[in-house]
This record gives C-alpha cells, sequence and structure tokens, in this order.
C-alpha cells in the first residue's frame, strides 16, 4: 500500500505493509538512522518521535496511523533554533554520554516545552518518564530541560 | 581543588550524539550485507542429537561450529566456552548456529524452522545455597590468625546476605558486523576491549595477527556488558562473513539481548566477626559466585569481591573463602563493579548489625574501624595513599542531616504515616588491574603521533563507551602540550592502527592509559621537530607496587579511590513501596579531570546502584529468566531518584595524570548498602538481600512481628 | 498471507469485519509488541486498522453520563473533561508517548487482569457498545470481560463506545502498585469511590485489579455497606476485609508474588476503609451536612 505522510517538512511516499512500524520505514526507508530502537516495546523512547507534534513510540506505531501526517524525527528538528538552544542546554548541563537515548530525549523535552513552556522540575521528570536513560542517572537531563526553558524563553 | 584542568569543557562527541548524526553499529551498511539470526539452545542442559534445517533458498546459509577455521573455543580467560555448541548445551541462549541471508524477515521466519533434537540432562542451579556445586575458581586469603581471635572473642555474630542478577540494560543492544575481504577479517562493533576481540578471533580463525582487524563503532552504552561478551559474537560475524564471502551483521533485539549475554554475578556472602571491647578483631567471609555456564571472568570478578571483602575497614585477623560455581544458566560476567558491589553490600550491612549489638552508632562503628594510612588491607597490602575515611563519613552526615534523622526515624518508625529511614555507607573501588596485572598481563602500550599539520592523535584501544574518555584524555594531552583541545584527534580505535593500551575497563583508562599519554605529550613536548613522529611509551609500574598473584598478598591494586554515601528513603506502610527522597556522595577520586564528565559517572552509578538495590529483579526459574525484555526487567525512569548531592575530595594520587585516581565504578558500589541501611532505619527489620523489593519487605517484616 | 486492512470509515470496517476477519489495531501499544517480529510484526491474522476512524474518537456528555469512542487516545481522555478517578488511573498509564496513541478500547479488547482503565471504568459502572454490521448491543463492562485476555467480543463486531456514569462521589480514592514509579505495569490496583454525604455511606464502589482473572467488584458487599455511619463501617471493617479476601485468587508471576498481591490489597482496602471513608464520614456527621 502506499503510504503518504510529511517527513521533516517535506511530502514523502512509501509503498508498504501498513503494518510496517514507523519506526523501520524511518530507519531503512528515509534513512532516519538518529532514531533509534532501543528494546522494541515501546518502553525506552530511544525511537521517540512527533507524529503531529505529540511524541509517540515509532517501534509500535504502525507506519499506516501516521499516514497523512506531520512527522518530526531528530533529522528535521536539529534544523531549527528551539533544537540549539535544548542542544547547548544539554551541553551545558552534562545530559550528554553514550548518546544513543540523547535525540529520544531531545524530541520528549521539545514535546513538553511545546505543552508547557515553563516546567518546574516535577513536571519536566514527568515529560521525560517514558524515555530511558542508563548513563546519567537523570540529574542533567532534567536540569538540561529546565535551563532549555530557561535559556528559550519565548521560543516555545 | 579546582585545578585548571578540572573544569568541564564542551564534550567533544556530544554534538554527533544530540543531533543523531552519530553512527552506531545497526546504523552502519554495507553493500551486499546479510543478516544473521542465531539459533540458541532453548533449555539449560541438553546433549545435541540432531539439529534439522530445512532446505534454505539461494543465498541463505547456515554457519555452525565445522565453520570456525581454527579453534572452537572463545578466548577469554579458559578455553571452555563454544563459539557454537557442538556436542551439549549448557545454558538456554546457548548459540548453536547462525542462519544468515538479504532479508532480516526471511532469515527469522527461516531460523523459526530449524529444529533442534535434544536428550535434556540434569542441569544444575544456584538456588540460594550454592553448595556442592563444581566450581570455575576457589580461593583462600589469610591474614593474621583469625582462628586466635576467634577463640578470644567477647562475642561472635554471623550474618548472611544474598545479592541478585543485574543486567546492563545499555541503551544499545550488542552488534556486530563481519566483513572478510581476500584474506583478511574485519569486525565492527559495539565494544569495550577491541585487543580482547582481536585475540578471540586470532585463536578461532588459527591465523596470524595481521590478518584480523577490529574496529570499534560508536558505542551506546557498556558497562562491563560489551567487555567479553563482543568476542563472542565479533566470532559469529567473522565466521559468516568468511564463510558466505559477505559482510555479515548481527544485531540484538532487546530480547535476545537479555536471554544470552553476561549478567552481574549473583551472589551469597556470609560474614562471622568476633568482637571484643566493642571492636572487631577478627572476620571469617565466604562468599559464593553463580558463574553461570561458563568460566569467563568469574575467577577476576571473585577475586575482586575477595579483595573488597573487608570493605575499607582494618581487620587484622582474616580468613576469606571464595568460590565461583558452575551452573547451568547464562554466564555472569563484568558489571561496573565487577564483585565490588556483592561484597560491599555484604560488609556494610554486616557491619550494621555489629553497630546494633555494641549499641553504638553505625556512623561512629564505622569510623571507628575504617582504614588509615598505612594500615595493611586484607591482603597485607598498604594504601599508600592518605586516607580520610572519617572526614568523609561526617563529611556526608553532615551534608545530609544523617544523625539526627536517624534517630529521629527509629523514633517515629512504629507511628502512623510514611515510615522514613536513613543510611550510611562507606565504600571503595581498587583502581584498574589487580596487583601486578598492568604490568605482567596488559601490558599497555600507548602512542601519541604529531602530524604534520601540527595536530597530535591519540593512538590506543580505549574506547568512548559514553564515560567520556575521549574528552577526558583529549584534556590530558591538550594540557600537557598547552594546546588547544581541538588540535587533538582522537577516534574510534581500529586496530590496525592503534596499540594495546588494555581493555577500557577496570577504571583504567584515564588513571592508567591517561597517564601513558600524559606522559608521551610530556616527552613530544621536549621535542623541538615539526614532525611527524611518534612517540611511543610502554606501561611503568610505580615503585611501592608489591603483589604476589599466587598467594595473594600485597598491595592488590596500586591505589583505591574511595566514598561514603548516605541513602533516605520513606516506605509506604501499606504496599511497602520504596521511595529514595535523598541521595549524598563524598568521593575521593583524586582530581577530576573534569569535574562535569565526573558528576555524570557519579550520577548515573548511584542511580545504577539504587536500581540494583531496588527495582532492578532478575531472577532465574528452572534455568530460564523469567524478566527477559524492558517491560519486566525494571531500570529506573527520570521518576525515580531524586538528585545526588555530590562533594569531592581535594586528593591527588601521585601516578595519576593531574593526580587522578579511578571513578568509573566507585559510585555504583556504595548506593545499595546505603539504602539497605536506610530501609532497616524505616522499618526495623534487617535487610539481607538485594534487590529489596516490597514483596521482600512484606515478607520480612511479617516474619518479624 | 495476513494482510492489513485501512478502512476509511466505520461501515467499511464493519463490512471488512463481517467478509474478511480481522484483529483490530487502534492505538498499537499492546498488539504491536505482542505480535513483535524482527521488524513488522507477525501477525497470525488479518488486521483491521480503525486507530484513525473519526466514528470512533469522541468524548461527548449525554443523558448524564460520558460516553467515550473506544479509539479516543488516553491523551484526548485527559484533555476532556472526565472523572477524577479515571483522570488518576489513565494518567499512570504507560508514558506521556503511550498516551498519546494507546485507547481505552485497546486496554478493554486486551483484557488483562492488569489492565489500567478497567478496575475504575468498572466501579463507574461502565457499559460498552458492540457494534457489527447490522447489529448493536450494549453490556456492562464488567460483563463483557469474561477471564484473562478474553471478552465476548464476537468475531464480527468492534468495541465502539465506552459509557460511564459521571460519579458525584466525595471520596475518590485510587491506588496503583506498580513495578516502578513511573511507565509502569501494575501489580495490583485498588479503586474505591464513596458518597459520604449526612454521614452515611450512600454510595460506594470497590473494585480490586490485578489479583484475579478479572476485575474483583462485589455489588453484594458493597450494598451490605451502604446505610452505614462511621462507627459501623469501623466495626465492619475486619469483615469486609475478609468478604474481599474470598474473591481474590492472586498468582505468582515475574512482576510480584501471590502473597503481596493478596496481602497489598487487602491492607489497601483496610487503608481506604479506615484512613479515608471512616474519617470522611465522620466529617460529614460533625457538619451535619
Amino acid at each position: 500500500m502506499r503510504i503518504e505522510f510529511v517527513l521533516n517538512g517535506k511530502e514523502v511516499g512509501v509503498d508498504t505493509d501498513p503494518a510496517k512500524r514507523l519506526l523501520d520505514v524511518l530507519r531503512n526507508d528515509f534513512g532516519c538512522t538518529g532514531v533509534k530502537e532501543g528494546c522494541g516495546e515501546g518502553e525506552c523512547g530511544a525511537c521517540a518521535v512527533l507524529v503531529e507534534g505529540r511524541l509517540v513510540n515509532s517501534c509500535i506505531l504502525p507506519v499506516i496511523a501516521a499516514r497523512g501526517l506531520e512527522v518530526i524525527t531528530i533529522e528535521g528538528f536539529r534544523e531549527t533554533e528551539r533544537y540549539r538552544v535544548i542542544e547547548e542546554a544539554f551541553d551545558e548541563a552534562g545530559a550528554v554520554q553514550c548518546g544513543f537515548c540523547t535525540p529520544g530525549f531531545v524530541l520528549a523535552a521539545e514535546a513538553l516545552l511545546r505543552r508547557n513552556p515553563v516546567p518546574d522540575e516535577e513536571q519536566v521528570r514527568e515529560g521525560l518518564s517514558g524515555n530511558l536513560c542508563r548513563c546519567t542517572g537523570y540529574g542533567a537531563l532534567v536540569r538540561g530541560v529546565l535551563d532549555a526553558a530557561d535559556r528559550g524563553r519565548g521560543l516555545w | 581543588m579546582h585545578k585548571p584542568i578540572s573544569r568541564p569543557v564542551a564534550r567533544v562527541d556530544a554534538r554527533e550524539k544530540t543531533g543523531g548524526t552519530a553512527r552506531y553499529l545497526d546504523d552502519l551498511r554495507f553493500e551486499g550485507m546479510l543478516h544473521a539470526g542465531t539459533l540458541r539452545s532453548d533449555r539449560p542442559h541438553a546433549r545435541i542429537k540432531n539439529i534439522r534445517v530445512p532446505d534454505l533458498p539461494e543465498g541463505y546459509h547456515i554457519i555452525d561450529a565445522r565453520d570456525v577455521p581454527g579453534m572452537n573455543r572463545v578466548k577469554i580467560l579458559v578455553d571452555d566456552q563454544p563459539f557454537f555448541a557442538e556436542h551439549e548445551v549448557r545454558y538456554v541462549g546457548e548459540p548453536i548456529l547462525l542462519l544468515a541471508g538479504e532479508d532480516r524477515g526471511a532469515v527469522f521466519d527461516l531460523l523459526s524452522g530449524v529444529k533442534g533434537e535434544y536428550e535434556d540432562l540434569e542441569p544444575v542451579f544456584f538456588e540460594g545455597k550454592g553448595e556442592g556445586l563444581d566450581n570455575f575458581a576457589e580461593y583462600v586469603i589469610k591474614k593474621g590468625n583469625p582462628e586466635q581471635a576467634f577463640r578470644e572473642a567477647a562475642d561472635i555474630f554471623e550474618g548472611t546476605w544474598e545479592t541478585g542478577l543485574q543486567e546492563q540494560a545499555y541503551m544499545e543492544p550488542q552488534g556486530v558486523i563481519g566483513v572478510c575481504d581476500r584474506d583478511r577479517v574485519t569486525v565492527y562493533g559495539s565494544m569495550q576491549c577491541p585487543y580482547y576481540i582481536h585475540k578471540a578471533l586470532v585463536q578461532g580463525f588459527g591465523w596470524e595477527e595481521g590478518r584480523v582487524r577490529v574496529v570499534q563503532t560508536v558505542t551506546g552504552g557498556a558497562f562491563g556488558g560489551k567487555e567479553e561478551y563482543p568476542s563472542l559474537i565479533a566470532g559469529h560475524a567473522a565466521f559468516a562473513a568468511f564463510k558466505t564471502g559477505r559482510p555479515v551483521k548481527i544485531v540484538f533485539d532487546r530480547h535476545e539481548d537479555m536471554v544470552c549475554t553476561t549478567k552481574r554475578h549473583s551472589a551469597i556472602i556470609r560474614i562471622k566477626s568476633a568482637m571484643n571491647r566493642d571492636r572487631v578483631t577478627g572476620m571469617e567471609i565466604d562468599i559464593t559466585l553463580d558463574g553461570g555456564a561458563y568460566a569467563g571472568l568469574s575467577s577476576v570478578v571473585l577475586q575482586r569481591a575477595m579483595f573488597a571483602s573487608t570493605g575499607v575497614y582494618r581487620v587484622d585477623n582474616v580468613l576469606v573463602r571464595g568460590r565461583a560455581v558452575r551452573t547451568n544458566t547464562v554466564p555472569a560476567g563484568a558489571f561496573r563493579g565487577f564483585g565490588g558491589p556483592q561484597a560491599i553490600f555484604a560488609v556494610e550491612m554486616h557491619m550494621h548489625s555489629l553497630a546494633e549489638r555494641a549499641g553504638v552508632s553505625p556512623l561512629n562503628f564505622k569510623k571507628r574501624h575504617v582504614l588509615g594510612t598505612g594500615d595493611k588491607t586484607v591482603t597485607g597490602g598498604s594504601a599508600h595513599e592518605e586516607l580520610r575515611l572519617g572526614e568523609m563519613a561526617d563529611l556526608v552526615a553532615s551534608m545530609s542531616g544523617y544523625k539526627e534523622k536517624l534517630k529521629r526515624f527509629e523514633k517515629k518508625r512504629n507511628g502512623n504515616g510514611g515510615k522514613r529511614g536513613i543510611g550510611l555507607s562507606l565504600f571503595m573501588h581498587g583502581c584498574a588491574f589487580t596487583g601486578s596485572g598492568e604490568r605482567d598481563i596488559i601490558k599497555a602500550e600507548v602512542r601519541l603521533a604529531k602530524r604534520s599539520d601540527g595536530s597530535v592523535e591519540i593512538l590506543v584501544s580505549s574506547v568512548e563507551m559514553g564515560q567520556g574518555a575521549f574528552t577526558a584524555l583529549k584534556k590530558i594531552v591538550a594540557e600537557t602540550l598547552e594546546i588547544p583541545l581541538d588540535r587533538v584527534v582522537y577516534v574510534n580505535p581500529d586496530t590496525d592502527r592503534v596499540p594495546d593500551s588494555g581493555p577500557t575497563v577496570a577504571s583504567r583508562t584515564v588513571m592508567i592509559v591517561g597517564r601513558l599519554l600524559m606522559r608521551a605529550a610530556e616527552e613530544m613536548k621536549k621535542r623541538t621537530d615539526a614532525g611527524p613522529f611518534e612517540i611511543v611509551r610502554t606501561y611503568e609500574q610505580p615503585p611501592a607496587i608489591r603483589w604476589d598473584q599466587d598467594t595473594f598478598k600485597g598491595d592488590a591494586y596500586p591505589v583505591y579511590s574511595w566514598g561514603a554515601n548516605v541513602v533516605e528513603v520513606e516506605v509506604d506502610p501499606v504496599t511497602y513501596e520504596i521511595a529514595v527522597r535523598g541521595c549524598w556522595g563524598v568521593y575521593d577520586v583524586g582530581t577530576p579531570i573534569d569535574e562535569r564528565i565526573l558528576k555524570g559517572q557519579i550520577d548515573g552509578g548511584v542511580a545504577q546502584g539504587l536500581g540494583y538495590a531496588t527495582v532492578e529483579n532478575m531472577r532465574i526459574e528452572a534455568g530460564r529468566l523469567l524478566q527477559s525484555n524492558m517491560t519486566d526487567y525494571v531500570i529506573p525512569t527520570s521518576l525515580e531518584y531524586p538528585p545526588v548531592e555530590s562533594v569531592l575530595m581535594d586528593t591527588e594520587y601521585e601516578y595519576g595524570p593531574f593526580g587522578a585516581k579511578c571513578a568509573g565504578e566507585l559510585p555504583i558500589v556504595g548506593a545499595p548498602p546505603a539504602l539497605g541501611a536506610a530501609v532497616q532505619n524505616a522499618l526495623g527489620v534487617r535487610v539481607t538481600k538485594l534487590p529489596v523489593t516490597p514483596e521482600y519487605l512484606l515478607e520480612a517484616a511479617g516474619n518479624e512481628d | 498471507m495476513v494482510e492489513t486492512f485501512c478502512p476509511e470509515n466505520l461501515g467499511e470496517a464493519l463490512s471488512l469485519l463481517r467478509s474478511a476477519g480481522g484483529l483490530a489495531l487502534a492505538g498499537g501499544t499492546d498488539l504491536m509488541v505482542r505480535y513483535r517480529g524482527p521488524g513488522t510484526p507477525a501477525f497470525e491474522r488479518n488486521v483491521l486498522y480503525i486507530g484513525r476512524l473519526p466514528e470512533l474518537r469522541y468524548v461527548r456528555e449525554e443523558g448524564g453520563a460520558t460516553h467515550v469512542g473506544a479509539c479516543t487516545t488516553y491523551a484526548e481522555l485527559l484533555a476532556s473533561d472526565i472523572p477524577p478517578v479515571l483522570r488518576e488511573a489513565v494518567g499512570l498509564i504507560g508514558s506521556p508517548a503511550i498516551r498519546n496513541a494507546g485507547t481505552m478500547g485497546g486496554n478493554i479488547c486486551n483484557a488483562s487482569p492488569a489492565g489500567d482503565s478497567i478496575p475504575p471504568l468498572i466501579a463507574l459502572g461502565a457499559s460498552v457498545r458492540l457494534v457489527s454490521l447490522d447489529k448493536s448491543r450494549t453490556l456492562p463492562l464488567s460483563d463483557f470481560i469474561t477471564g484473562p485476555g478474553k471478552t465476548v467480543l464476537r468475531p464480527d463486531e468492534l468495541l465502539a463506545g465506552i459509557s460511564f456514569e459521571r460519579g458525584d462521589f466525595d471520596v475518590v480514592f485510587y491506588k496503583k502498585v506498580g513495578t516502578r514509579a513511573a511507565n509502569a505495569l501494575s501489580k495490583l490496583s485498588f479503586t474505591g469511590l464513596a458518597c459520604t454525604a449526612g454521614g452515611i455511606l450512600n454510595k460506594i464502589r470497590i473494585c480490586f485489579g490485578g489479583v484475579a482473572p478479572v476485575v474483583v467488584r462485589s455489588e453484594e458487599l458493597e450494598k451490605g455497606l451502604l446505610g452505614m455511619d462511621a462507627d459501623t463501617l469501623e466495626e465492619a471493617a475486619d469483615e469486609v476485609g475478609r468478604g474481599y479476601e474470598k474473591l481474590i485468587e492472586p498468582i505468582d508471576d515475574q512482576r510480584s508474588t501471590k502473597r503481596y498481591r493478596r496481602e497489598v490489597s487487602l491492607r489497601i482496602l483496610d487503608y481506604f476503609i479506615q484512613n479515608v471513608v471512616v474519617p470522611g464520614l465522620k466529617t460529614k456527621e460533625t457538619s451535619g451536612r
């Protein structure tokens, strides 16, 4: 079946099984290798992307669910001003170690700040609760998102 | 403190990781590449009678023991583990053969049609007893005169502690790609030790070293889980590439990764203490580790556990017996702490029990016994550096309000509402390889190359796996040469280009390899010629270290890093769920090479330790893991723990670069016993095993009613 | 060869269901995991994707009850006006990303004993509307689920909507005991709702999740508590506990133990009665409301 959607601002289409995981379509058909498979069960968030601005785990989303919708991966988001703010804040906070979870956390941060541009620590933790990190213990990630919200006043 | 080098810099690999351009193993594609899946044993112990393979379509191949050109044994320490099981399988998940082909889906479809015929053999399991089992290693350490100490004891107390399995749960599952090119084989992979893999492939192929090449790819976490394990699958991919003439990729999904890769050794530790006038005069310690089906690194894990068995305390008369037993379960292996967390948990909880018996506060009781500068360790060695454990204990206590809270929580224990508790732990980690391991086994070599454009390249086999090696080692070189950081080049190691500076394990990278690089840089600085040229440095053991590997006597480690933790918990009185309300840590790791990176190691290590102590529950039943995916094996989320408040002691190690010691593993060691003690304080029940689950507390509280 | 059908509307979906049969796939958070293969899931039969059908995504107030389309996501539910107990339970399901895809319809049809939305829905007296090409029927949710993973859904039916009362309970208590603080599977759950006007128990709902093949609710035991005041209820607490003890049948599994589920669910019940309802009744007494 031909399934068309908007990927990182560009109209794209793919002939595929509608039940194929959006993760595989993104990685294999469109080369978005920044979207990672960490668990394949929707537990770790390394595969997180934004569909219509909402955070979803692409490893458990059938591609048909994204038909006609706007999908944003790290490949698209990293071109934005908001990304630069998050990137800088993450770096300052020491939020990047092995990096495998990082793109997922960046998108989770974006999803959170879109809804709540001035979150408190508890809200940040809640917003990141679907993303697992094994390296940082979350401290630096939480500080990074709080700092991004601060630095990026007016962007969200 | 605050040496210039400690000041944080922008992490050199952050940009590509945050932006998703970093290429991990599964992101790599080679032309004509095949995917391979593995047929694994589904029973714990059996003789293989036959493997029935359906007719395979063109382009799909089976690779098994017959396709191992050299020795069908994975080189680790003992040659007991086959790359592919031939006649017998010894654990659920043991690899038997590969099926490789172009379409990944088709590979797994065909694999499901491959049927093994087995004759079941009697399996052997640990089952909380660990008695009467075959062992991979057995050691005894004796210090002073323990028999006399026990004869003369005014009081004797004995306790037993059990610790469970732990899964590294690195976020990037294991993966390798084997490429065969005329008469050479190259393996790309997520790994900690390129040269371990190199040696294993040389043995597996029976080829000379130059025909084998190993290249590390960006590694998404490891924690010891990618220390020795990748040698096995590197062999698989390499043999498959050799047989098919095509590149072969093996990538695990999370379930397969959890089922068949190495875990932290579960342990049973019994400690008996002789007391006289409220001092411990002697200890008898018995350690049993479950090594799983093959020897792996169990002998070394056991050694470290034994060397850590008396913790940070000076005990003049000690007998330590230890064994690593063989069971029909997935082989246990390296995991941050490497035997230390198990041993320190036991001795710290034991000291709490002793303090209670003596009617002394745990803080004072522990302080009374801590090692001082020049005191002898359990192996009769000296901690050569200045020891400030008492000071560290006091500092963490004051940071957390420990003393006041301890009393207050104990008083409120039987009231209504959530039960609060606070616990303190003192701990250490021996830096780098045991005793003379660096000098006699690793013999690290580093090279520092001056390029014609003036840049300097670091040539070592140490990998960046998230712990900050790239940034830290570059800083050491840049600072020494007084050049900007971006003039230093350091890429993922390729055995064609880098010497063997040893594995990225044992928290040795900064202290040993970093120091060698510093010396190389010092030498480079003296050279006035423009280059290009290369400086080569090899390991020189610090003069004062004396060690006998046969008797385990002397300085087990060149130096130790030390720590003190306090953890505060609140236990739900209805459900026994544990909420961590505070964590404090004081760490002596010498000079931090980068304070921000070090903070990351502390935060991450504490979280991993708290997870090990609470929610990370992995059990084996009849040889099968009950928890083998991320839904059932629970690791902490962002909502689990409050931030860690940490402080670094201002110390310097003479033989570390800029005074640095080891830091990667230390933080995981102290959290579990601090948590265990906190729960004891909250509920008034003895915590004798990890993880401390609500189910366990319900039973423990019920039994003490 | 299994096929995945992507109907454009409910009529088409029901027609396909009648002619070709299939597994209804909405958010995918359960089914995409249950049938996972390496890559594309290995569904064992045809799949009918209904996640985006507009007829199945709504939240409406009508006739004093709330009606929710089966494919409404948890996030959409949380953005609507739903009873506090449901808000609390749904807010603890999965993670933000899971809640953006997962649906209550999927949770119900999956019928896991640990399904988080089910006990609060049963406490709210929920009913489900099942539709097929030519028929529709409504039944209580507690009749719809008959065992772990078992419902009375017929092969040609879809769960279209769930309805439940607004619930004017002044006592709302929900406790999920999960495997960790967030994004956790449930070991067990407890839902307690009560109406304490005038210091007398005039409504009470008690539901246990995860301690039996299906949600445990006893209208008989609930009836027995009606009319009690604070003191009477306090005295009756032990007996109530014994009554529910007979109804629960917990198991050992990879997440928890039989003993833990049994003891803790009853301890929570006791806590609910003694520490939540009884004080609630007492306050109403003294204020004479």
